[in-house]
């Protein structure tokens, strides 16, 4: 089979995942306690306000009519109205996508080269102290709350230093870079420790493995190695990871875009649970799906690259 | 060896570009932050506290309110009132919307019914009292009223009394306050980001000449206080909305801020549930008061930045009763009490909302009432919940709070602890038909000195019969920089955004 027509195939998959995945998301906001009108429309509201605008959204339809409403919607490719905003639920969520991606990103910029090179020299110092060092920092990274770090490093390089922004996207990418020094290496460092013991353990394995033993037989150097054979080896239980980790983050990154109060999607999901705006919560989780589908297949289509007897 | 050289230079330049400061924005906006969303433009379709801020903003009413919370002349430049308070006649200023069009008095009609009747209309009790409303002319308003009514010249101040252009709203419906709405007040839209932040900027054709004295303002939602209380820290906000308590000190000593401590119609209190057993007892009420240390409380939440509450009406309203002396704390006499009543060690429910401190609060409430006996647990919900639990009267407790939009008690009357006005005394079900006959003749009553003495009333009584328990009238914890002069929001939660100017410019 070819990896084209094994493409389309992992794509088609995706239509029942949406479905299922938009109706346990719309029954979950659909079902659990909050009126998005009373939250609307604030506490003085009169009941009749409330009744009115709840029976012009059709919230006082049967669910399931509602729910097959919003369905035809979304597989014509609409997402419907924001009950908060009146505005398009689609472009309400793109407009907070470029924060959050950029985070994202920068994420990973600042963990992959991080990760790679301490790997390296903990898996080559093995049981000597940089590598002692190493994983004594990797522990402290990992148990180090984020909420917690997050505020520190807010209080001490924003506020007290002022070296960097406490808060904000900024205009531009060079203004991006700087707002979001901070919200990234507060991710960073819980991520990078847990992709670093990931690939240390795997570099180690491969070091003792038959076929590297072999190659020392054959009078190859050390460096030759570890390079051509060790660390590509090694990379691909590490590259999985990280593509978890990242869609992982897509729906996790709420935490520091509060704290640093970056108006990115974890914000926009914050503000619509608490206003129970049910279409935004919606548009979200489904971006979220698709957002992990995509990501897990872009490792997969890498992982065939780097290793040739990987199928999709 | 070219790629560990690029390399190098890249790193180099990186860290350079990351530790330089950020370029000066081109205009300077004054920067506010607050928990509170902005979630429409249009006066008419919200009462929550985000909202009423940005009205403000927007839409001029047609009386005003001064430095000293006096009502001065707005939209409208004069107003008479017939002898037997039924007839009110405006005579408008030559103003005009944002978009040019002058503001007529079909403008005003428009604006005003559209609050009283259109169905989605989220508040439309302060007009209710308005019988017709109708234009003479281009620039003058006759209201009649249904009957003699105190409150209305401060009822047309209220938030969603704005003027909106009927032309416009008629024109595009929805859409007129959603993409670039047509303003009487001192701002027009520059960008909303809906959950983020709505950016004002300057409406050339505002009717107060030389304001706004800045070039815009910036208004930006922050969930997280201590986010707020860094910004302010580091110099990204010019003011903020609500420091905690716990941060107010450390705010005020810091140089360049200032944390002022402004009055405010909020009171805390404990809503109590009395259409069901134990709190439909009216000793069981009474106990729970007794068994209260407010002054305590007030203490332990603010820190003895607030005032401990006396009576079930806001401090800063008109007609308070400040020398009433309120439900003093007395455990004793609270056991007493229970003792005599219908309750029998039931456990009760504390609905406890997650916004700010108040399952702290709650927890507070719990200790001392089960100090006299009254067992309880506390459920901590959010908002949205909340609030079904409460309409729905699934509750026994909830401490929560409440602002009046207005210094004249009639609206906080008829919200809090009217039962036949239509929100059922906030839900609790408190009903006294003394209280409501009360409420009406306080609101139709001319003479200041008479309408003091029947506020003092409905407050004696309702405090008495423990309608709700008054905890304390917190103050605005608003922080300011003092980059910006001018500055200030006033009880009915309207900045002073036109005013303000940036020193040392």
């Amino acid at each position: 089979m070819s990896s084209l027509s094994a493409l389309g195939q992992r794509l088609l998959q995706l239509i029942p995942v949406l479905i299922g995945i938009s109706l346990v998301s719309f029954l979950l906001v659909q079902l659990s306690p909050g009126d998005p009108v009373r939250l609307l429309l604030g506490d003085r509201a009169t009941a009749e306000a409330v009744a009115h605008l709840r029976e012009q959204y059709g919230l006082n339809q049967p669910l399931i009519a509602q729910y097959f409403s919003y369905l035809s919607n979304v597989l014509h490719g609409d997402l419907g109205h924001s009950i908060r905003y009146q505005m398009p639920v689609g472009s309400l969520i793109l407009d907070f996508v470029p924060p959050t991606l950029f985070l994202i990103a920068y994420v990973v910029a600042i963990s992959v080269p991080a990760t790679v090179v301490l790997a390296i020299v903990s898996a080559r110092c093995r049981d000597r102290w940089p590598d002692h060092l190493i994983r004594a920092l990797a522990i402290l990274g990992m148990t180090i709350p984020v909420f917690w770090l997050a505020l520190m490093m807010s209080r001490f390089f924003g506020v007290e230093l002022g070296w960097f922004p406490v808060s904000g996207y900024g205009k531009g990418f060079l203004e991006h870079l700087h707002h979001l020094f901070l919200p990234a290496i507060s991710t960073a460092t819980w991520l990078v420790p847990l992709l670093l013991r990931n690939l240390r353990a795997a570099l180690i394995n491969e070091t003792e493995s038959d076929y590297v033993t072999a190659s020392r037989s054959k009078g190859l150097g050390e460096g030759y190695i570890f390079r051509r054979h060790v660390l590509v080896n090694s990379v691909l239980p590490t590259l999985n990871l990280l593509g978890v980790m990242i869609a992982f983050l897509i729906g996790s990154s709420i935490v520091v875009e509060i704290i640093y109060a970056v108006p990115g999607l974890g914000t926009l999901m914050v503000g619509a649970v608490l206003g129970r705006d049910y279409n935004v919560i919606q548009g979200l989780t489904l971006f979220y799906a698709l957002a992990s589908v995509i990501v897990t297949l872009t490792i997969d289509i890498l992982s065939t690259t780097i290793d040739p007897r990987v199928k999709l | 060896m070219h790629w560990h050289r690029n390399a190098a230079a890249g790193i180099a330049m990186t860290l350079a570009l990351l530790t330089a400061p950020a370029a000066a924005s081109a205009e300077n906006l004054i920067r506010v932050g607050s928990p509170y969303p902005t979630s429409t433009l249009d006066p008419m379709r919200s009462s929550s506290a985000g909202n009423i801020e940005v009205f403000g903003q927007l839409y001029s009413r047609l009386l005003r309110r001064g430095a000293d919370g006096a009502l001065e002349p707005g939209l409208a430049e004069s107003w008479g009132v017939s002898a037997d308070g039924t007839v009110v006649t405006l005579k408008l200023r030559d103003a005009k919307f944002s978009d040019g069009s002058p503001i007529t008095g079909a403008d005003v009609v428009f604006s005003l019914l559209r609050v009283r009747d259109d169905k989605e209309s989220a508040y439309s009790a302060p007009l209710q009292q308005l019988k017709d409303a109708r234009a003479e002319g281009d620039k003058t308003v006759v209201l009649t009223l249904k009957h003699p009514f105190a409150p209305f010249l401060g009822n047309l101040e209220v938030f969603n009394a704005g003027i909106v252009s009927k032309a416009d709203v008629e024109k595009r419906g929805k859409d007129a306050f959603t993409k670039e709405p047509v303003t009487s007040g001192p701002y027009i839209v520059s960008e909303w980001r809906p959950n983020d932040r709505l950016i004002l900027k300057p409406n050339a054709n505002y009717w107060r000449t030389g304001f706004p004295k800045n070039d815009g303002a910036e208004l930006i939602e922050i969930a997280d206080a201590n986010t707020r209380v860094s910004m302010m820290l580091s110099g990204e906000l010019d003011a903020t909305r609500d420091v905690p308590w716990s941060r107010v000190s450390e705010v005020q000593s810091r140089e360049g801020l200032t944390l002022p401590l402004e009055p405010s119609t909020v009171i805390y209190m404990t809503l109590l549930n009395e259409t069901k057993p134990p709190f439909d007892d009216i000793k069981v009420r009474q106990a729970a008061a007794y068994a209260l240390d407010v002054p305590a409380i007030t203490k332990a939440m603010t820190l003895g930045h607030a005032k401990p509450a006396t009576t079930t009406l806001p401090g800063a309203l008109d007609y308070h009763a400040s020398d009433y002396p309120g439900i003093p704390y007395d455990p004793a006499k609270a056991k007493a009490m229970l003792a005599e009543s219908s309750y029998k060690g039931e456990e009760l429910v504390l609905l406890a909302n997650a916004t700010g401190d108040n399952d702290k609060l709650s927890v507070l409430i719990q200790a001392q009432w089960a100090a006299v006996g009254i067992k309880s647990r506390v459920e901590k919900l959010d908002r949205g919940a909340w609030w079904e639990r409460i309409a729905a009267g699934d509750y026994h407790a909830a401490p929560s709070w409440w602002y009046n939009e207005t210094l004249d008690p009639d609206l906080a009357v008829r919200w809090a602890l009217c039962g036949s006005c239509g929100t059922k005394s906030f839900y609790t079900g408190y009903n006294n038909k003394k209280v409501d006959e009360l409420t009406e003749t306080a609101a139709g009553e001319l003479d200041p000195s008479k309408r003091a003495e029947l506020y003092r009333q409905i407050q004696q009584i309702t405090t008495e019969e423990v309608s709700q328990i008054p905890l304390y009238y917190a103050p605005y914890a608003n922080a300011y920089s003092e980059r910006v002069k001018g500055l200030g929001m006033n009880p009915m939660l309207q900045w002073s955004l036109e005013e303000t100017v940036f020193t040392g410019e």
